[in-house]
């Protein structure tokens, strides 16, 4: 279960990003975020995955505050909190198998890794996830040679490597035609369901959101507008987090820069 | 009217614009008239200096001939005191590269800014390879051939130290323009810094480096024939004692051999790097 309590984020020039920010995902539901630019999803995800040090609120992954880790606590957290984004990054020179595999990677000491190897069991159990995303039959290829759908279901094998509690996924649809679009998000609901996995979701696409979400949260200005199921969740409502602020955008800008120093 | 009084603004500003524009092509002719006269002056001399006499060109020529005269045919029969030098040539270049590709590696880690674990070890790793590189390799042979005696082992160790210099900067520079999105990704899957750098940076840029190595071996074979001259060991020793002794028979038949090893080294490396691409 993930928790998020009166989570704030002002950025260094003094603007407040996230402003008393409540959710939370249980395990096995798919939450789709949606909102303008600058409304804040993306510094919500990257504050989740400790991208960024909120300034004030809690951030509980089952029994620990994320908030009050650091160092080699934070980095055991984050063993069970996975993130694919827009561009899955995978290593281009290394096998599909490969990559999958190195989301197992902070479970081994650095010894059992060492020249590049991984262990036996975690290459076929990254041959299972790669089952589960539909790739086995790619295994052996180079991840450089793949479209950008098939990379982004092998960003998603990877993180089912690394055997998560919570997915975060950061406009995963965003550089993908429909068809690749509504593949990814039906392989997301599926993982959520399967594999009890809470899945938070930032879209842009709300027609997706519509389809797969369990439940749409709705930002605007750094504050929820709505936490509905998707049922409930009126046309209006959306559309009204569409309104154009200026000051918006300069705050995704800012985010971006923000979210890049931190990285 | 606004518009009217815009183009009566942009008519009463055109005199002015114009007499601007021909003022800076004024300045820029004359910039440029200073600067060619600058580089005829460093060309002009550049000939003094070297005190540059091409009638000693014309009347040297007999003393070329009668070298080459006195050089062929090549002194076959010394082929076989000739392998091992170049045996010692081809393995002072292969340990100069392997000693810089081991001590070079560590310090591009430090020297690239996008991995660097500190500021204090950026500028100490900088600093390192600036000087290892900033020093020729034959002025790291003659101080290695006082240290450690004359022989092939000095002219390694040359080699060695300049290519920490020549591969660590290289190897830095990779490293910084390489795409950090993959390693951030691998990162955030809560892999430890080493095992990012076994799996996410090493198979980034493994093949650039090799590529890179392999061009410096090349290069180091080249200057492994040279060092010979300042007592390293090899080939370049052997044609040195030849030519002190006069005998060009034997200096022409080791400038064969030379001949020969660099443009195998160059063709080989140049395949290898083909295929690494």
């Amino acid at each position: 279960m993930l928790r998020v309590r009166s989570l704030s984020v002002r950025y260094p020039n003094g603007r407040l990003v996230l402003d008393g920010l409540n959710l939370q995902v249980a395990p096995g539901e798919l939450v789709v975020v949606l909102g303008g630019n600058g409304s804040g999803k993306t510094t919500l995800l990257h504050s989740i995955a400790r991208l960024l040090r909120p300034s004030a609120g809690e951030i509980w992954l089952g029994e620990t505050d994320l908030c009050k880790l650091d160092g080699e606590a934070l980095r055991q957290a984050r063993l069970e909190l996975a993130m694919i984004s827009q561009h899955p990054s995978l290593i281009r020179r290394s096998s599909v198998l490969t990559n999958v595999a190195t989301g197992t990677l902070g479970r081994h000491y650095t010894w059992q890794t060492a020249f590049g190897g991984l262990p036996r069991r975690e290459l076929d159990a990254a041959r299972d996830h790669l089952a589960q995303v539909g790739l086995v039959h790619l295994a052996e290829q180079r991840a450089g040679t793949l479209s950008g759908g098939q990379k982004q279901r092998v960003a998603i094998a990877r993180a089912l490597a690394q055997r998560p509690r919570v997915l975060l996924a950061d406009e995963p649809v965003a550089s993908l035609d429909p068809e690749a679009s509504e593949e990814i998000m039906r392989l997301l609901q599926n993982l959520a369901r399967t594999a009890k996995l809470a899945v938070l979701c930032v879209l842009h696409q709300i027609d997706l959101a519509y389809g797969y979400a369990d439940r749409v949260v709705g930002i605007r200005g750094g504050r929820i507008e709505f936490d509905l199921p998707r049922e409930q969740v009126s046309r209006d409502s959306v559309q009204r987090l569409y309104v154009r602020d200026p000051a918006n955008d300069a705050a995704g800008d800012a985010a971006r820069d923000l979210a890049r120093e931190a990285a | 009217m606004s518009i009217d009084m815009s183009v009566d603004a942009t008519r009463a500003a055109l005199p002015m614009a114009s007499g601007a524009r021909s003022w800076a092509g004024a300045v820029t002719v004359a910039v440029r008239c200073v600067l060619t006269l600058l580089g005829i002056a460093i060309a002009v001399q550049t000939f003094i200096v070297v005190e540059a006499r091409p009638s000693d060109l014309i009347t040297g020529i007999h003393g070329m001939a009668d070298l080459i005269r006195r050089a062929v045919p090549p002194d076959f029969s010394k082929l076989p005191e000739a392998v091992w030098p170049t045996i010692q040539t081809v393995d002072i270049a292969l340990f100069g590269t392997l000693v810089g590709i081991v001590l070079a590696v560590p310090l591009a880690v430090l020297a690239a800014s996008n991995i660097t674990p500190s500021r204090y070890a950026y500028y100490g790793a900088r600093g390192i390879i600036g000087l290892a590189r900033a020093v020729p390799d034959l002025v790291w042979a003659l101080l290695f051939v006082t240290a450690v005696g004359l022989g092939p082992f000095p002219g390694g160790l040359a080699l060695g130290v300049h290519s920490v210099g020549m591969l660590g900067r290289l190897f830095a520079e990779t490293i910084e323009q390489m795409d950090m999105a993959p390693i951030h990704a691998l990162e955030l899957t809560g892999a430890r810094r080493i095992q990012v750098f076994t799996h996410g940076i090493a198979p980034t840029i493994l093949p650039t480096l090799l590529g890179i190595s392999l061009y410096r071996l090349d290069e180091n074979i080249r200057s492994s024939l040279v060092l010979g001259f300042v007592g390293a060991g090899g080939i370049g020793f052997q044609l040195l004692t030849a030519m002190n002794l006069f005998q060009y028979q034997e200096v022409s038949l080791l400038l064969i051999i030379i001949f020969v090893i660099v443009l195998a080294a160059e063709r080989m490396s140049a395949a290898l790097r083909e295929r690494l691409a």
